[in-house]
């Protein structure tokens, strides 16, 4: 019992070692060994996207709790001006980020040329409404809903 | 085969030593082979802890008594299914749990995100190298399963009050709970040491936050039901220190689900949401160390063991780590947005956060008490109930008000005028339930007047959540497959509700009596008329002997309860086993238990009567089950989080 118990621990070490060194067995040289670490416009794009997103969730949020009745018209009025505002400014900043040369992605916090923005849909029990204003359509919050249109992406490749 | 044992865990310990050396080193130089060998490492360190804990579980299934564990804690006439259960039913066992736990979360997680988030997983893979050289290191020098002697012929068997069905399911969902709660602090860790400390870091590792709390919840229901059914004293929650161990956790892990969804909302409570997640971790770990050092009386001094120093010296180390870390990383953790109004969802949050922390941190209080006076005052003191129970009212009372206030409240901003509008139905609600309860006699218990409610307002509230949404999206299907995460939410609140409807009835209306009864004599109790018939002894079980008494019961219930003591095979000590009749119609037990040790034929019976103590077992199927629609994975919601992590190619 103890032969086989030494065999069978001495097997499962080697495996260990073999499964450890798999990455340098599998590439004993290589160009490029660094870690595939995103770069700066990278991390300035996620930054705008995650406020892009923050912004429409934002947007959906508020129409679903005026519809559900916790906001009333009032400060409904008062609140969708400056989300749909906080919105298309990100998309903009998006859109600037993705136009311009690597390594000039903007800020959200650098002035943006002001976006016009559209009246505040009024809410659903005040009569007719008046023509939709160009405001893209509201991303879910994190959990619900249709989820905002994608940028072109490529599916980063595996590298081991 | 306990040398392979052996040789299993001396090779988790090197494994695991790699990850964290060369993972740091790795992720430091930005090195990509040498971090996906560590990386392998932590894959490969799960492959051996496992083969280690399949030699212990194969040594447990056979009686291999050669395995001085398997001595210490089993014995033959043990069935097979405690017999495997004692796997948790010990010091050694337990941290080999730990750590095959901790491997396999880790590799799971790691393994599930090492594309989307390949730069913060490089320094997640030493975090979880660190924790599990930890546990690798006592299991291989201080408190190995597998030490061997010559084989007796028999075990000394399993410590009497874990032979109980619970207790085969508790340990595990507790562990299942203490070690998930791993994987959101080596994702903040490594958020935090990679500097990337945007949402990827909480996106990865929501659901493991919230599978690690449901698990912590379920293992603390299930143990306050063995304590009902098992210790024999009537309650199921007695404040003890291993019981608070596991409640303060789950409690900084309940504030992390509500202020992390503030982050991901409004880019706020980025530190305390770091804090959370570290305070949450660090309780799990003096958790095992509370349970396991025996530094405080406890009815778990069956874990009692010399390891208690080594716990606390991980748990100083890696709280000082922790620390320093966001210390550090201060200036990357800066909101971006501030807080609108105090009449607001992120406000209410943020509430509710407070009153949780102070909770836990009260309970804390009283769990180190003892330490600390017997550090400062060279004697030991203890706090008592009256202590938690007042703290459990201050914080607990507030905390079920926002539960029904929250989720009335819009983000951003409300007005005082629409608040009012909104919650009018749950008040309405409230004021009438809080009539009825004092009309039929409820308000004997001021406490449990108002728990009953502000229970009733919470329900209010979530009904016309529920109604307002299928309103609103024409569907309840819809509504709650849309946001799972809400509406999940909401049925754990229900769960919370029941809770504290069940706390407040067990406790605040409950009928106690001790009756002394000779066989033939009769005694009435809160409408049951019970009669000392006979004695009934244990025939035929080698693993048990003892004998119970016999009570015939009429009056709201007809038929027969039997209360006894209880003594299992090698074991001096007596079990208590308590009688107990369920009544659903009327919501209440009876509850009986038989003392034979007074003397005489005579027996004293404690009779309680516990009104809807049974809604805390049926708010553990509700929590359940909320949980895991909170869980369930979104197809959509995947596809838009890969659509939008994947050019950040981390």
């Amino acid at each position: 019992m103890t032969t086989l118990a030494l065999v069978l621990g001495v097997a499962l070490a080697i495996a260990a070692v073999l499964l450890v060194a798999l990455p340098f067995l599998r590439e004993p040289v290589t160009r490029d060994d660094r870690l595939d670490a995103s770069t700066a416009e990278e991390d300035a794009r996620l930054q705008l996207v995650e406020e892009r997103d923050r912004a429409l969730a934002a947007l959906k949020e508020l129409e679903f709790d005026h519809r559900t009745g916790k906001i009333g018209d009032e400060d409904y009025r008062e609140l969708i001006g400056p989300l749909r505002r906080a919105a298309a400014h990100a998309l903009r900043a998006l859109d600037d980020s993705g136009e311009a040369p690597a390594g000039t992605a903007r800020s959200m916090s650098e002035p943006l040329t002001p976006t016009p923005v559209p009246e505040p849909t009024p809410p659903p029990d005040e009569g007719t409404p008046p023509t939709p204003a160009p405001v893209p359509e509201p991303s879910p919050p994190p959990d619900e809903g249709t989820p905002p249109v994608p940028d072109p992406v490529t599916e980063p490749s595996p590298q081991e | 085969m306990a040398e392979l044992g052996r040789a299993a865990l001396v090779v988790s310990f090197g494994l695991a030593l790699y990850a964290l050396v060369v993972g740091a080193y790795a992720a430091r130089q930005n090195r990509r082979r040498l971090a996906v060998s560590a990386r392998n490492a932590l894959f490969a360190c799960f492959g051996s802890t496992l083969v280690a804990a399949a030699v212990l579980a194969s040594a447990l299934a056979r009686h291999d008594f050669s395995f001085v564990y398997v001595w210490q804690h089993t014995n033959r006439t043990l069935p097979v299914g405690y017999a495997l259960s004692a796997f948790w039913g010990g010091q050694e066992g337990s941290l080999l749990l730990w750590l095959l736990v901790l491997t396999g979360y880790g590799t799971l997680s790691v393994l599930l995100n090492r594309r989307l988030l390949r730069e913060l997983i490089a320094w997640v893979v030493p975090v979880f190298g660190g924790i599990a050289v930890f546990f690798s290191f006592v299991l291989v020098f201080v408190a190995s399963p597998f030490d061997v002697q010559s084989a007796p012929v028999n075990g000394l068997g399993l410590t009497p009050s874990l032979q109980n069905p619970y207790m085969v399911a508790h340990p595990p969902m507790l562990y299942l709970g203490y070690v998930g709660l791993s994987v959101p602090f080596a994702f903040a860790a490594g958020a935090l040491l990679s500097g990337r400390t945007d949402e990827r870091w909480i996106v990865a590792t929501r659901r493991w936050t919230l599978a690690a709390w449901m698990f912590l919840g379920v293992g603390q229901l299930l143990g306050a039901h063995w304590a009902y059914v098992e210790v024999g004293w009537g309650g199921y929650y007695a404040w003890d220190p291993v019981e608070n161990a596991a409640l303060m956790p789950w409690l900084a892990a309940t504030a992390f689900l509500h202020s992390v969804m503030i982050q991901e909302r409004k880019g706020m409570l980025r530190v305390w949401n770091m804090v959370l997640v570290a305070l949450a971790f660090e309780l799990s770990v003096f958790g095992t160390f509370l349970t396991r050092s025996g530094v405080v009386n406890s009815i778990h001094s069956f874990a009692k063991s010399p390891i208690g120093g080594w716990f606390l010296a991980f748990v100083v180390i890696s709280s000082l780590f922790s620390v320093a870390l966001i210390l550090w990383r201060l200036p990357l953790l800066k909101a971006r947005t501030k807080l609108e109004s105090a009449l607001s969802r992120e406000a209410t949050f943020l509430y509710n956060n407070l009153l949780l922390v102070a909770l836990c941190l009260t309970i804390l209080w009283g769990v180190l008490f003892p330490i600390v006076t017997q550090l400062v005052q060279g004697e030991t003191r203890t706090i008592g109930r009256p202590y938690y129970d007042f703290f459990l009212r201050i914080f607990g009372l507030p905390l079920l008000l926002l539960m029904g206030i929250a989720p009335l409240i819009a983000w951003r901003k409300a007005s005082a005028r629409s608040l009012v509008r909104t919650l009018a139905w749950p008040i309405a609600t409230a004021l009438v339930a809080g009539i009825v309860l004092i009309a039929i006699g409820a308000g004997s218990s001021t406490p449990g007047l108002i728990a009953y409610t502000f229970s009733a307002f919470v329900l209010g509230t979530i009904a016309l959540e529920l109604v307002r949404g299928t309103r609103a999206t024409g569907s309840l299907f819809v509504l709650v497959a849309r946001n799972r995460r809400r509406y999940g939410g909401y049925i754990v609140h229900a769960a919370i509700v029941l809770l504290a409807i069940g706390i407040a009835g067990s406790s605040a209306y409950q009928t106690t009596r001790e009756v002394h009864l000779k066989p033939g004599q009769s005694a009435r109790v809160a409408g049951y008329t019970l009669t000392y018939r006979s004695i009934d002894p244990i025939v035929n079980d080698p693993n048990r002997t003892g004998e119970y008494a016999v009570l015939g019961v009429s009056g709201h219930w007809h038929g027969t309860l039997r209360s006894g003591d209880v003594t299992y095979t090698g074991f001096d000590e007596t079990d208590r086993d308590v009688g107990i009749k369920t009544d659903w119609l009327r919501g209440e037990d009876l509850y009986v238990i038989a003392d034979f040790s007074k003397g005489s034929n005579a027996v004293f019976f404690d009779v309680l009567v516990k009104p809807l103590v049974n809604f805390i077992w049926i708010a553990g199927f509700v929590f359940l089950f909320g949980s895991l629609v909170a869980l369930w994975p979104d197809a959509r919601e995947q596809r838009r989080l890969v659509t939008r992590f994947a050019p950040a190619r981390a």
